[in-house]
């Protein structure tokens, strides 16, 4: 539509929500900005969503230089692999200024400030304003879980926060690091994420500023052993905070570990790639079997968030074509369903005020409607057939058998677990007999229905049919692996066989 | 001629006007306001002067006019608009800082401008006798300025300790100009510069000896390890806008004239890597663990300041003496200073009456009751801890760049894992500021405007030379 559509995507929510925290605005007025600014910023998005062409290679991009003596560039652009974690932004953020009850104003900026943040941390195609953006996207995590958080919620504040920026300046380290690198061996400055692909890294150090870059994202994903933070924060944060963390940020690590590691560290990738992808499983199981033995459906939800990144992760790490475009696909999977169902359990808590399961029960004689929505969400979220969680852990595992039969196998059988907890929830809070708690449990109201709607058709229709999907993910992929023929060459071989055979896989 | 008077031109007001608003100050008319008005018409016109004289972008090397021992390079241009900007902003908050505390004398800010004559005069100086004479008029200055408060028991204790301690500093100065002098027959960088280049550094024991003391003199003064002891102390007992000048307006000449000698000569800094190497990394972890256990927020910054000292010796361990610009050490000192003074600008009027509210709990709910200045204070403190998009993010990661291209990876990543240290003391005063309700009402007016207004000046700067990264 206009040239600069991803700068508007960016910072109308980031400008939008700094203006509300200057001003005196009422929550109403905060409120209704920030729905009119998440939806305007929707229908941008769908807009480049029609205007991308697929061709595998960044679009709209906008280049202005910055810091000319160090190559830094404002340089953005999106292809087939951040195309899609936009997209889920766009879409799923607007939901949640309908849902709610009206909150405190600071709650609704803090909401657009991390909605451009996140949008510019995965349209960056440049490391350091990757990595601005990467910082400020913490910011109003760290607001809204601070100031708008449960009764725990300092420690889980600094927990996350403490972490995360450990994590991030490694990053940083590692960032400046490739630059000084492409310095040496180019005589030429820059930052740009395409350009380091041609890198040649070997050495100590670089395996070092390999970790810097993966414990930052395995930190952000959150990938076993890092995953510490995550039940505290998820459980304490206000729903939209937990929303927005589970939904869309901790795709960013794992959109981090695709721009980042696999093109620029091929040979630490390859090297590592099994170590990476066990503990992919690892925390897929050990999440899985903590869900289970939660009582707190949101702590619960929480686990099988990070057990489910568990996999998506995995299908990074398995470095090849499936697996990766699986992963993409399960990316926009999750977050729809996963970040619905968190928006649902904080329907439950805000409307039976407790978060319990065993005191809640004999929902869905109440709440028809709202029931059928979560039960859609919960089955996508673990994977049947004709919801789109199916269609992605399908490709991954089969990538996984590809690259090792063993992670292949442990990861299938994991998924039973993921069925385990989320059928016993669902049976326990919505069929039974009724409690008092949930006695008087309200359905969804008509707005809240149709908010939720489109939503859950997504949903259904990714699964059914995902080859629109499909087409627009495979070129970024399949250019992915082109650029590391060097070294996965057996696997750039298949590449090109592999396309007619994805949409066999669909059928 | 013109153009070496224009390039000398600030040096010249800023000396003038503090001998004109020290004499003005006998006439019982000067009131203190007047006195702070003026001495920031002198800053802002300083500040012009040098502005149109960056602008320009000429060096003189003076070597018919003053026989080479003032050099004004673009680092020296650049030290010395931080350095006036300190200045600025520090008169006009302690025009606000001044309506709460009583102990003020209009002499007080022509103390201000001579310790900012001796600031600038050490940014140009290039021989060592001119460095001492500059060092000590700055010094003398500031000895003054700490112990202002002539009643307080802290700041007599503050001032006695610094003047002791800095005595020695500037006695250990004179030592080594005398061992330098004896062994080169001079005291002009350059010539010493020429010497080392014809006899080598390691060959000449004097030489060796009168740099390190002079090296001990510097490390002093900018509060590095192992010669940090005294900064808490002295920061603590020194009044808040005082105190905020010396950790911005200070640092940044001390810096300035420490880059100035230590390039003199290859050898001469290839002698000393290791040890500012070590230096610098103690400096940082001896500077946190200082930081961590303080519940006084004014030794915390102090400390805090300990650490930057070290990320700025970082930046001294990577410089290269053949192509210096010194744009990594001047944007990072403009960086802190911006961070620093804003921090110091919102105290001197947050502080209340007698700076009653010194510890991390006296600001706790502040947001609440201000939110504006709260605001003010964390993206000040973010700037500290180098988060982006501000101005402390663009100068740590220039800092990590050049010990990267430097060869001093290990340097870069310790830089890093002290800034993941530091993070605890910058968030929880975010923290208690927001997260807590407030223990008691900040509801009393500021006392005037000005430093109000400085603080949001110095915000917009924060996020400005983030964004506009000129120096570098």
């Amino acid at each position: 539509m206009f040239e600069h559509v991803l700068s508007v995507i960016i910072f109308l929510p980031i400008l939008a929500g700094l203006l509300l925290l200057v001003t005196p605005a009422s929550k109403t007025i905060a409120r209704f900005t920030g729905l009119v600014i998440s939806l305007a910023t929707l229908v941008l998005s769908v807009d480049l969503y029609a205007g991308f062409s697929a061709t595998g290679h960044l679009e709209f991009v906008e280049y202005i230089p910055w810091v000319q003596s160090l190559g830094v560039a404002y340089h953005l652009g999106v292809d087939g692999i951040s195309l899609f974690i936009l997209m889920a932004g766009s879409v799923l953020l607007p939901m949640v200024y309908f849902v709610f009850s009206t909150k405190e104003k600071g709650y609704y900026a803090n909401l657009l400030i991390v909605q451009g943040a996140m949008a510019g941390a995965v349209c960056a195609a440049d490391m350091i304003l990757f990595y601005i953006f990467w910082e400020i996207m913490l910011l109003p995590v760290f607001f809204m879980l601070g100031l708008y958080g449960g009764p725990k919620k300092l420690p889980a504040t600094l927990k996350i926060t403490l972490y995360t920026i450990a994590g991030s300046l490694l990053m940083l380290a590692a960032i400046v690091y490739l630059g000084v690198s492409y310095h040496a061996q180019f005589n030429e400055w820059t930052f740009a994420m395409d350009k380091m692909a041609q890198l040649n890294l070997s050495g100590r150090v670089a395996v070092f500023a390999f970790f810097g870059f993966m414990i930052a994202f395995a930190i952000k994903i959150p990938l076993f052993p890092f995953h510490t933070w995550l039940p505290d924060a998820y459980t304490e944060a206000p729903t939209a905070a937990t929303f927005v963390l589970s939904a869309i940020m901790a795709k960013i690590g794992v959109y981090g570990v695709i721009r980042f590691v696999v093109p620029v560290f091929d040979e630490q990738f390859a090297r590592f790639a099994i170590l990476l992808a066990y503990s992919g499983v690892i925390g897929m199981m050990y999440c899985g079997i903590a869900a289970i033995a939660q009582k707190d459906f949101k702590r619960m939800l929480a686990f099988s968030s990070a057990s489910h990144m568990g996999i998506i992760a995995l299908g990074v790490f398995c470095m090849n074509m499936q697996a990766l475009t699986g992963s993409i696909y399960q990316i926009v999977a999750h977050a729809t369903s996963t970040g619905v169902l968190f928006l649902f359990a904080g329907i439950l808590e805000d409307r039976t005020q407790t978060r319990t399961i065993e005191d809640l029960g004999g929902i869905a004689s109440k709440a028809p409607v709202f029931a059928l929505y979560f039960a859609i969400a919960m089955l996508a979220s673990v994977g049947l057939p004709g919801t789109s969680g199916f269609i992605g852990e399908f490709m991954i595992i089969l990538g996984a058998i590809k690259f090792n039969t063993a992670v292949g196998v442990l990861a299938g059988t994991t998924l039973i677990i993921g069925v385990c907890y989320m059928l016993w929830m669902f049976q326990k809070v919505f069929f039974q007999n009724t409690t008092p708690t949930s006695e008087n449990f309200k359905d969804l109201t008509l707005v809240e229905g149709l908010t939720f709607l489109p939503v859950i058709i997504l949903i259904i229709v990714m699964g059914i049919y995902p080859q629109p999907f499909l087409s627009k993910i495979t070129p970024s992929t399949a250019l992915h692996f082109a650029q590391n023929e060097s070294v996965v060459a057996h696997q750039a071989v298949t590449t090109h066989a592999l396309l007619p055979e994805l949409t066999i896989e669909q059928k | 001629m013109t153009n070496d008077l224009m390039l000398l031109l600030p040096l010249i007001i800023v000396g003038a006007g503090a001998i004109l608003l020290m004499l003005s100050s006998a006439y019982e008319k000067l009131t203190n306001e007047i006195a702070a008005y003026g001495s920031a018409v002198i800053f802002a016109l300083a500040f012009l002067v040098q502005l149109s004289a960056c602008i320009t972008d000429e060096a003189a090397l003076f070597s018919g006019a003053f026989n080479g021992i003032l050099v004004v390079s673009n680092f020296s241009k650049a030290a010395s608009l931080i350095i006036l900007a300190c200045g600025l902003f520090t008169a006009l908050s302690s025009q606000t800082y001044f309506r709460q505390n009583n102990f003020c004398t209009p002499e007080y800010y022509s103390l201000t401008v001579f310790a900012a004559t001796g600031m600038l005069l050490l940014t140009m100086a290039h021989e060592l006798i001119s460095v001492f004479i500059a060092l000590e008029i700055m010094s003398l200055a500031i000895y003054i300025l700490v112990g202002y408060d002539r009643k307080n028991v802290i700041s007599t204790e503050a001032v006695l300790k610094y003047l002791m301690l800095g005595a020695f500093a500037g006695a250990f100065f004179t030592m080594g100009s005398a061992l330098i002098y004896g062994a080169t027959a001079s005291t002009k960088f350059a010539t010493i510069g020429k010497y080392i280049v014809a006899h080598g550094f390691l060959q000449t024991p004097a030489l060796i000896g009168g740099a390190f003391f002079i090296l001990v003199a510097f490390l002093f003064k900018a509060a590095a390890f192992p010669f940090h002891a005294w900064v808490i102390d002295v920061y603590d007992g020194a009044s808040v806008p005082v105190t905020g000048y010396m950790a911005t307006g200070l640092k940044t000449a001390i810096f300035a004239v420490f880059a100035n000698f230590l390039i003199l000569d290859e050898t001469l800094q290839s002698g000393w890597i290791n040890y500012l190497f070590y230096i610098s990394v103690f400096t940082m972890f001896v500077g946190n663990l200082i930081a961590i256990g303080q519940q006084s927020l004014k030794r915390m910054l102090a400390a805090s300041g300990i650490v930057h000292t070290g990320y700025l010796l970082i930046a001294l361990v990577a410089v290269s003496t053949k192509d210096f610009t010194g744009g990594v050490i001047a944007f990072y000192l403009a960086a802190y200073a911006a961070g620093t003074l804003g921090i110091f600008c919102a105290l001197s009027y947050l502080g209340g009456t007698g700076e009653k509210r010194q510890t991390f709990d006296d600001f706790k709910g502040l947001a609440k009751a201000r939110p504006y200045s709260a605001a003010a204070i964390s993206i000040f403190l973010l700037s500290m801890a180098g988060i982006p998009p501000t101005a402390g993010f663009m100068g740590k990661f220039y800092v990590i760049t050049s010990a990267i291209n430097a060869g001093q990876v290990v340097l870069a990543v310790l830089g890093i894992i002290s800034s993941v240290i530091s993070m605890w003391y910058y968030l929880r005063l975010i923290i208690n500021m927001y997260f807590y309700e407030a223990e008691e009402e900040f509801n009393e007016p500021a006392p005037s405007s000005l430093a109000p207004i400085c603080t949001f000046i110095l915000v917009i700067c924060v996020f400005a030379i983030s964004l506009y990264p000129v120096a570098i």
